[in-house]
């Protein structure tokens, strides 16, 4: 068990277990209850659930996009000073990683237009809580499912530059590999889009 | 108005999403490990053995079967999730479905990529290897399946029973 706490996931898993039973404990203490989760989930308006979920969508889309360019970017670049020829072929790696960038846009921008203001009478109706939750769980959904991917292309874009630098046959060989990554991120943005398709903007 | 006393309370829909996001999204990260690790390997024997290629695409198709396990559960779980009528308990099954699929399909995508990169390695040097590397594979993949089973198991527990 020592080994857990020596990896960023460690450290991560043990923050957060942390930060959960100090949040029960302070709960317990100042407002006499132990870890209400309707008031943990419900109190939170749902523009506060929709906003972090469209946030978290585009934002974590970019990050697995950025992250797999600069994996790919300074193979292609690196391999290429021998070989010159590999350089435009093996800028559709980096096309692919885009697409998850543009993945997470689109499902940002459909969210985004189910988000209307609409200040409530007298509390937030069923429908309009599970809106929120539906758009912060899709966003989230599409944000990490396009993070692996655009991860998992850049890896294997990288691959495919050295490879297509040693031998100019083995290219389209490494780019089924790089399409199995990207139906990853296809995936995600079904599932998110499925999530939200019963979602009526708020009233 | 305490919804945490009726049996199907407002915060109902947010443990069901939770549920079909967390299949979705740990079994992408599976997959899109055992897609790289694998992918890494293939491409490297590529250059020795180009025709062994072809064979050695089976550990990244089993990653993106991985892939295909989560989105079953996720889609299943979001297509049984209205706006009212939704029970606590229905929402607490959909959560414990989606993490069983979802953490199975971790722990089988990174045992398909390092099998695979391994295998595929050895491949290239002794093509005898091919029938032990798709039986390791297989092995792996089927954690996956087995989480699939629970999930799909518990799906038909659900009840909406609000009284």
């Amino acid at each position: 068990m020592a080994l857990y706490g020596s990896t960023y996931a460690g450290y991560g898993f043990g923050t957060l277990v942390t930060v959960v039973i100090a949040y029960g404990i302070l709960d317990l203490i100042v407002n006499g209850r132990w870890f209400n989760i309707a008031y943990l989930i419900e109190t939170p308006s749902p523009y506060f659930w929709a906003s972090m979920g469209i946030g978290l969508c585009i934002g974590l889309s970019v990050i697995g996009a950025a992250w797999g360019i600069l994996l790919t970017g300074v193979s292609i670049v690196g391999a290429a000073v021998k070989t010159p020829r590999i350089r435009t072929k093996n800028l559709i790696s980096i096309i692919f990683c885009e697409v998850v960038a543009i993945y997470g846009l689109i499902v940002a921008i459909v969210f985004s237009s189910k988000l209307s203001n609409a200040i409530p009478v007298s509390g937030w109706s069923r429908e309009a809580l599970y809106a929120g939750y539906a758009m912060f769980w899709a966003g989230l959904t599409v944000g990490m499912a396009n993070l692996a991917c655009g991860v998992c292309v850049g890896v294997v874009g990288s691959s495919c530059a050295l490879a297509d630098a040693a031998d100019p046959q083995l290219f389209v060989k490494v780019l089924v590999i790089e399409i199995f990554g990207s139906i990853i991120g296809l995936f995600g943005l079904i599932v998110g889009l499925l999530m939200t398709g019963r979602v009526t903007p708020f009233k | 108005m305490s919804s945490a006393s009726d049996y199907c309370p407002a915060y109902a829909p947010f443990l069901g999403f939770a549920g079909a996001g967390s299949a979705m999204i740990l079994s992408a990260f599976g997959a899109a490990y055992g897609t790289a690790k694998a992918g890494v390997g293939i491409s490297g024997i590529g250059q020795f053995r180009p025709d062994l290629m072809m064979k050695a695409l089976i550990p990244v198709v089993m990653a993106g079967i991985i892939a295909v396990y989560g989105l079953v559960v996720a889609v299943l779980t979001a297509n049984s999730l209205p706006p009212t009528n939704y029970s606590a308990f229905t929402g607490y099954v959909h959560l414990a479905s989606g993490l069983a699929t979802g953490f199975s399909g971790i722990a089988a995508g990174y045992a398909i990529g390092i099998v695979g990169d391994a295998c595929v390695r050895g491949y290239m040097y002794q093509p005898k290897l091919f029938v032990g590397m798709v039986l390791i594979l297989i092995f792996a993949e089927v954690l996956g399946l087995y989480g699939l089973i629970i999930s799909l198991i518990l799906n038909t527990k659900a009840n909406n029973n609000c009284q």
